[in-house]
């Protein structure tokens, strides 16, 4: 009996639990596509809302109105505080109120998520530069250089390592910048704009053989480019090419007369040029007359020499110095030095220390003396 | 289901093998399989665990509801941008406040407060009963206050509207008693993990601030209800946590000095924060009847002229606002006036009477409070490796700790939502700090302040720590000469009693049980002439139980009035005798305790 009456119970017990079950199943599934709906609906609206502060954002944004784009970015990150986009434009706009740590919170937050994002690791580059802390933003730019980029990956890359090559140049990491500029040229190809690029930065980090070759290819493929030929005859004229330097910096002059520094460039080219005794190719009477006048020239160099500050009597070297330019000065004429054509190398050798000292002691030369001290420059060692 | 509801015959092939004496345990498989089966699967236990997952479920569905409720009134009430208008900001709380007023005063007076006291007193004074109509209350009134900018937050709510739902089912279930007052939790649980996505949290919350106790007899249905209600969340609403996680670091062990005097900190505020709610509640509650209805008025426009004034954070849960925080975009002066303005705000939403939960706006000040700290400290400081970030997600279990005085939870919420275990040591020294200066400061916590304002008494974890529990090691006695061995002769056991032997003797059996017999016995057995027996082949069988010293002493309770003496041996040995205790010792120590 007793086991009768648990089999019934067991029975009712049955007959209820598996119906509650399934009546639950049934109200868990019917609720869940009510909510679903609710979702969408719920969804779709928040996309909507954050689409439109969105595009706010972006045309403020790009009206360079920071505050508006950063309060419409923000309202945006409300409806979907992960998006990717939302987060960079917010901490773009954060950097144009030069807010960088707050942005910089936002673009660390990206590259957590996204370390090969090559904008998010520009943009910390640019930060850590701004910052001073040289060692990260060298990081940075690195991985913006090999990271992933939309659109055309390779321009983007290459601007990257222009940006890298010119704070390397800032500060003062010469060395490292060259280096990088032979990475960015091997991948240039034979743009002319990006060869002339190329050839600003080999010059400013005084890379000037392969400034020179960056112009060179520059001008093969736009032979009228003025700063391209600015450029190489500025290189050129680095290297001690004058009449190479000449040639190009004529050009630039004429193309743009108002060039102010190719125009003293090619000045001082040209007196190099006229100055320099041991050119090639000038009679013995051309040459002596050119010491002549280098030697004068050195002579009023040493006078026009200012007392040191503090200073009663020239110091002992300009003393030297004026010493054995007044001993020569009698022999220094063009009978002199016909009859004893060793004095040239003399005189030479003088005028050369004199231009030299003076040049460290008694400020920056031009005209006649920066000539005298480049021609020195050219023919020193032989 | 079909296979399950069979119409057997009455009497099956079973009954017959079982009425003609066979067990059922030793009936073969076919005919044991549909009985014993169905009986293991359906039991009560299992199927209040099925039930737990549906409670889940259920629950997930209604915070998520709850959520986009939330957001709806928001961006319809104050608007939907980031920059929120003046007039919005002062008009939206205010009106809102009237109308909740009425709404709580008419229709729904349960929906009052947090919720979390309401749920502890539906699990020990209702029977777990709660009216299905708190949680339609609670979900219209809180969405509503929060919506518009209230200083109060989802979670409690969400709390109760779980416990609430789970209540509804329990009763529709026509659950035992037992079982129903069990259900509050289970549904309270999975609203609260719902709403901060974080079920681990969500389960120690429910243990330490609505049940009270440590119960392992609920915890898998708790466990299992907080999991599938996240599941149901993170379904609509996305895995992502409520603000997004910096990165967290500690270099240097020293470091801790600095979250130290987080905790110290904390731990005042903590303190400002509680006393003004206990101060101000009753104050409020006791005002006159129609200062009821403007009450959550008045709070509104406060807080909307705080936000007009400058901070707009503080209104509604301000999780993203935490995020900022946490992520460097506030200046630690202006974080720190965040924090008290937060403090004020939540006051003013609480003790008016409008619904809504301090969960979010606890976690609000701790990390203003944690991140404007650690931006002071960073400027005395500078080599401090923590960011402002890790400085506010310790904050905020510095406030949990001290305001809400969860330290449990407090510590495992913090991890749970970092997701990083180097942060554990700088949030437990924090913790620590906060806890034991709010817990001296103010030896009552808040939910059991709020309880004792409503003229209820609950249990509470806080209230179990205080206490102090008797063990049987503190009723036991020595032995003495009361043990004997089985192989004893009686006749040489009862030549060797005198007049200050014990009435009753503990025999030790072999191998390790224990047995007792009377002194009064053993003469009667030596008079009949019997005394040549040992012991063991008198004494009565089965064996007594015994105790161990550090069982509770309520445990003895169970043994003492049916056997005379009962032994207490050692764990590492059961044939050790640690001593013995009588009914007689375990009510002197109750009665010297309730003296005490």
């Amino acid at each position: 009996m007793a086991a009768d009456r648990n089999w019934l119970d067991l029975r009712r017990y049955l007959a209820r639990e598996p119906v509650i079950l399934a009546l639950l199943s049934i109200a868990a599934v019917i609720l869940f596509l009510a909510v679903t709906g609710l979702s969408r609906a719920y969804h779709a609206q928040r996309e909507s809302l954050g689409n439109r502060w969105f595009s706010r954002g972006v045309a403020d944004l790009n009206a360079r109105h920071y505050d508006s784009a950063i309060t419409e970015f923000r309202a945006a990150l409300l409806y979907s505080r992960d998006s990717y986009a939302y987060q960079l434009n917010l901490a773009e706009a954060l950097l144009g109120l030069k807010r960088t740590s707050e942005a910089s919170a936002y673009l660390l937050n990206l590259w957590d998520r996204e370390p090969e994002n090559g904008l998010v690791n520009l943009e910390l580059a640019r930060i850590a530069a701004q910052r001073g802390q040289n060692e990260q933003a060298l990081r940075y730019y690195h991985n913006a250089i090999y990271a992933t980029w939309p659109g055309d990956q390779t321009v983007e890359r290459r601007d990257t390592r222009v940006e890298l090559i010119e704070y390397l140049l800032k500060i003062n990491a010469t060395a490292q910048a060259q280096s990088e500029l032979i990475a960015l040229e091997a991948n240039l190809g034979d743009d002319p704009t990006q060869q002339l690029r190329v050839g600003d930065l080999f010059l400013q980090a005084r890379d000037y053989q392969n400034a020179l070759a960056a112009y060179r290819l520059s001008l093969k493929g736009d032979r009228h480019s003025q700063a391209a030929m600015a450029g190489a005859g500025s290189a050129a004229f680095d290297l001690g090419l004058y009449p190479e330097a000449q040639r190009y910096l004529q050009e630039a002059v004429a193309a743009a007369p108002g060039d102010a520094q190719s125009s003293d460039r090619l000045k001082t080219t040209e007196l190099v040029l006229r100055m320099d005794p041991f050119r090639r190719q000038i009679s013995s009477a051309q040459r002596d007359r050119t010491v002549i006048g280098a030697f004068d020239a050195a002579g009023e160099r040493i006078k026009s020499c200012a007392l040191p500050k503090g200073a009663v009597t020239p110091p002992a070297w300009e003393q030297d110095l004026a010493g054995r330019w007044a001993k020569m000065k009698p022999e220094m004429t063009e009978r002199g030095l016909r009859r004893n054509p060793d004095l040239v190398e003399d005189a030479m050798d003088l005028v050369f220390s004199i231009e030299r000292q003076t040049s460290a002691t008694c400020g920056a030369p031009t005209g006649p003396d920066l000539a005298l001290l480049l021609i020195a420059k050219l023919h020193e060692g032989n | 289901m079909k296979g399950i509801n069979l119409d057997l015959p009455s009497k099956s092939r079973t009954d017959v093998l079982i009425e003609n004496g066979a067990t059922e345990a030793a009936l073969p498989f076919p005919e044991r399989f549909p009985k014993a089966f169905l009986q293991s699967v359906f039991r009560e236990d299992r199927f209040f665990l099925i039930l737990s997952v549906f409670i889940g479920v259920f629950s997930g569905l209604a915070v998520v509801c709850f959520r986009f409720a939330i957001d709806w009134c928001r961006i319809y009430l104050l608007g939907s941008g980031a920059t929120l208008s003046p007039m919005r900001l002062l008009l939206a709380p205010t009106l809102a406040g009237l109308v909740i007023g009425v709404l709580v005063i008419h229709v729904f007076p349960l929906a009052r407060g947090s919720g979390v006291n309401q749920t502890k007193a539906a699990l020990y004074i209702y029977n777990g009963y709660i009216p299905i109509r708190t949680a339609i209350g609670k979900f219209i009134t809180a969405a509503l206050a929060i919506g518009s900018g209230h200083s109060l937050g989802p979670e409690d709510p969400s709390l109760q509207i779980g416990a609430c739902l789970a209540s509804a089912l329990g009763r529709r279930m026509r659950l035992s008693r037992d079982r129903m007052r069990l259900i509050a939790p289970v549904g309270a649980a999975a609203g609260l993990a719902a709403a901060f996505n974080a079920p681990i949290s969500a389960v120690l919350f429910v243990i330490e601030e609505v049940i009270g106790r440590w119960t392992a007899g609920i915890l898998g249905s708790v466990v299992l209800s907080a999991v599938s209600s996240v599941v149901v969340m993170r379904w609509f609403l996305g895995s992502e946590s409520l603000f997004r996680i910096p990165a967290v670091q500690l270099e240097r062990p020293s470091e801790l000095i600095a979250y130290s005097i987080l905790g110290i900190v904390g731990g005042f505020a903590s303190v400002a924060f509680s006393s003004g709610i206990a101060a101000l509640r009753p104050r409020f509650k006791a005002m006159p009847q129609w200062t009821q209805y403007f009450q959550p008025a008045l709070a509104g426009l406060l807080i909307g002229v705080m936000a007009v004034l400058g901070a707009p954070q503080v209104m509604g849960a301000g999780y993203e606002y935490m995020d900022e925080a946490m992520h460097g975009q506030f200046t630690w002066q202006f974080l720190a006036i965040l924090a008290g303005l937060k403090i004020v705000a939540t006051l003013l939403s609480f003790v008016s009477g409008t619904p809504g939960g301090m969960f979010a706006p606890t976690l609000f000040i701790g990390a203003m409070l944690g991140a404007a700290v650690g931006g002071a400290e960073h400027i005395f400081l500078p080599h401090l490796s923590g960011s402002p970030g890790t400085y506010a997600l310790v904050g905020m279990g510095v406030l949990f700790a001290g305001f809400l005085r969860a330290p449990m939870t407090s510590v495992f919420m913090v991890l749970e939502v970092s997701g990083n275990y180097s942060i554990i040591v700088p949030v437990i020294v924090a913790n620590t700090f906060a806890y034991v200066i709010s817990r001296g400061l103010q030896p009552m916590a808040i939910f059991d302040v709020l309880t004792r304002q409503d003229g209820l008494d609950l249990p509470s974890m806080e209230e179990q720590r205080e206490e102090g529990i008797l063990r049987v090691e503190d009723a036991m006695r020595p032995a003495g000469t009361a043990v004997l061995d089985e192989k004893d002769v009686i006749d040489h056991v009862v030549q060797g009693l005198d007049a200050k032997s014990p009435g009753v003797l503990l025999v030790r059996l072999n191998p390790t049980g224990w047995s007792t017999v009377t002194r009064k016995e053993l003469e009667t057995i030596v008079k009949e002439g019997k005394g040549g027996l040992t012991l063991g082949s008198v004494v009565a069988r089965p064996e007594i139980p015994y105790l161990h010293p550090d069982h509770p002493l309520e445990t003895a309770l169970r043994y003492v009035d049916r056997w005379p003496l009962v032994p207490v041996v050692s764990r590492a040995d059961f044939r050790k005798l640690e001593g013995v205790v009588s009914q007689e010792d375990v009510l002197e120590r109750y009665r010297d305790f309730g003296e005490v």
